[in-house]
């Protein structure tokens, strides 16, 4: 059964959830705010998602609502932006046109709930990824979701550095990914020869940069809504940061997101070329094969590194949840993958041996 | 000598336990929880029934090095590019990469190394 009380704080859930229409009251300018239902939504292991059905008395959403209040769950990770911090990216997207649930109020405000949050529209629609990918009754929709999905990607890629509501995201570009895995595996208890073999590769062979735009930095199937075949939201922005246009590129690319079809390269849905026409068309910018196969290389390396993060919380910080415990498994998928990119000759060789 | 049946054995009995007869009584959000201890089930039998591949893998460096080898150390010398000056070195190196992935994945996912082509992926009795 999902969860009916808010984040957990101090005060009682009747508390909170007063608390909450107090403040949904005085941020939408309504005389009054009666909360009707909340349920915790599922998905989020770093995030949580409340869906929150409530009734505006005047303001500006005046009426019945549909919202999602966005807050950090107990097992967030240190590298993602904070609450308020997401809300402002989101904004900045919402005003380039990308697909994302209106974002409506963001409160930095511990003594609401306990902890930062922010609210935005509910969206209709899922985001799972199997569904997305192996849907039959999609079939003929999936390359002009590709292509949707290469035009949004250009849109949110039109929002770059200087940026005034945005100046706490950092710039990282190859070289800082490439320090920040070695750092990683130094400590890391076993060795890793296949992802040592890859860093190196990729650090001599780093692209010439190109001028930083946003990244989400999780731009993938599971990441995006679809309420039939139709994109209702791109979710999850909690890594969004400046670097490379071709990072979430590689990242949406990356076998590790294709959901049971391995062969659809872009992101399990349909080849790569309805992706890159519908980037290219909104962006004005040609890809270059080249500089794709090195962030899908970094991509790869990258999830190798989170997969065994991800274990590293049953390993070192003593959860003990299975699922993220045997993800760990999955970096040697991951080393699979890396050495049929960068050395396709040895799958004949190895294949069938 | 350990009583019978073996590990292995049971190991399989109990998967075949909570995937045919506990999994239909789950409700459905607690299906991939039951995937997830079947996987793991899984890999652990696997692993028990062990290939010798790490000894093998041993014995790969040390030919390598033509003295006693060990894993840390090819991923030291990996990481600084110690074999990019001679071809055969670097496709020796890259043997063993292959053979070190593929092996810990006919143990962890054959699943995988299947769907990738590679054939004789360790399946036997899934």
């Amino acid at each position: 059964m999902a969860a009916t009380a808010l984040p957990r704080s101090e005060a009682g859930p009747a508390d909170r959830q007063r608390s909450l229409a107090r403040f949904l009251a005085e941020a939408s300018e309504a005389d009054a705010v009666e909360i009707a239902r909340v349920a915790l939504l599922p998905g989020g292991a770093i995030q949580e998602n409340w869906a929150i059905d409530a009734e505006f008395d005047g303001g500006r959403l005046s009426g019945v609502q549909r919202l999602v209040l966005r807050t950090d769950s107990s097992t967030g990770v240190p590298s993602s932006l904070g609450r308020v911090e997401e809300f402002a990216v989101l904004q900045a997207a919402f005003a380039a046109g990308v697909t994302v649930p209106e974002p409506l109020f963001a409160c930095a405000d511990a003594a609401v709930l306990g902890k930062p949050f922010f609210v935005m529209r509910r969206v209709a629609g899922s985001a799972l990824g199997r569904p997305i990918t192996l849907d039959p009754a999609l079939e003929p929709m999936r390359p002009a979701l590709a292509e949707r999905l290469g035009r949004e990607l250009a849109r949110m890629q039109s929002i770059r550095p200087p940026h005034v509501d945005l100046d706490f995201l950092i710039t990282t570009g190859a070289g800082e990914h490439i320090a920040g895995f070695r750092a990683y595996l130094d400590g890391h208890p076993n060795p890793r020869p296949v992802l040592e073999w890859v860093i190196r590769w990729a650090e001599t062979h780093l692209p010439d940069p190109l001028p930083p735009v946003l990244c989400h930095r999780d731009f993938r199937t599971g990441n995006y809504m679809l309420d039939g075949a139709k994109l209702t939201a791109i979710l999850d922005w909690e890594f969004a940061g400046w670097g490379d246009p071709d990072e979430d590129i590689g990242w949406l690319c990356c076998k590790g997101w294709r959901f049971g079809r391995l062969d659809r390269e872009a992101g399990g849905i349909a080849e790569r070329a309805p992706f890159y026409r519908g980037y290219e068309s909104e962006s004005g910018r040609r890809l270059d094969p080249e500089r794709v196969k090195f962030w899908e290389v970094m991509a790869n390396l990258r999830w190798a590194v989170i997969a065994l993060q991800q274990s590293d919380r049953f390993l070192v910080g003593g959860s003990r949840n299975l699922s993220t415990a045997i993800t760990g498994r999955r970096a040697t998928e991951c080393e699979l993958e890396l050495l049929m990119l960068l050395d396709p000759g040895g799958i004949a060789e190895y294949a069938h041996a | 000598m350990r009583d019978l049946p073996v590990s292995r054995d049971l190991l399989a009995l109990a998967r075949e336990l909570l995937l045919d007869e506990l999994l239909p009584l789950l409700p459905p959000e607690r299906a991939r929880d039951a995937h997830l201890i079947a996987t793991s089930m899984a890999i652990a039998a696997r692993e028990a029934a062990g290939g010798g591949w790490r000894e093998e893998l041993i014995g790969q460096l040390c030919e390598f090095y033509g003295e006693d080898g060990s894993l840390d150390r090819f991923a030291a010398d990996l990481r600084n590019g110690a074999f990019e000056t001679s071809p055969s070195r670097e496709r020796a190196a890259r043997a063993i990469l292959w053979q070190l992935t593929i092996a810990k994945l006919r143990e962890g996912n054959p699943h995988f190394l299947a769907a990738n082509g590679f054939t004789q992926a360790g399946l036997k009795g899934e």
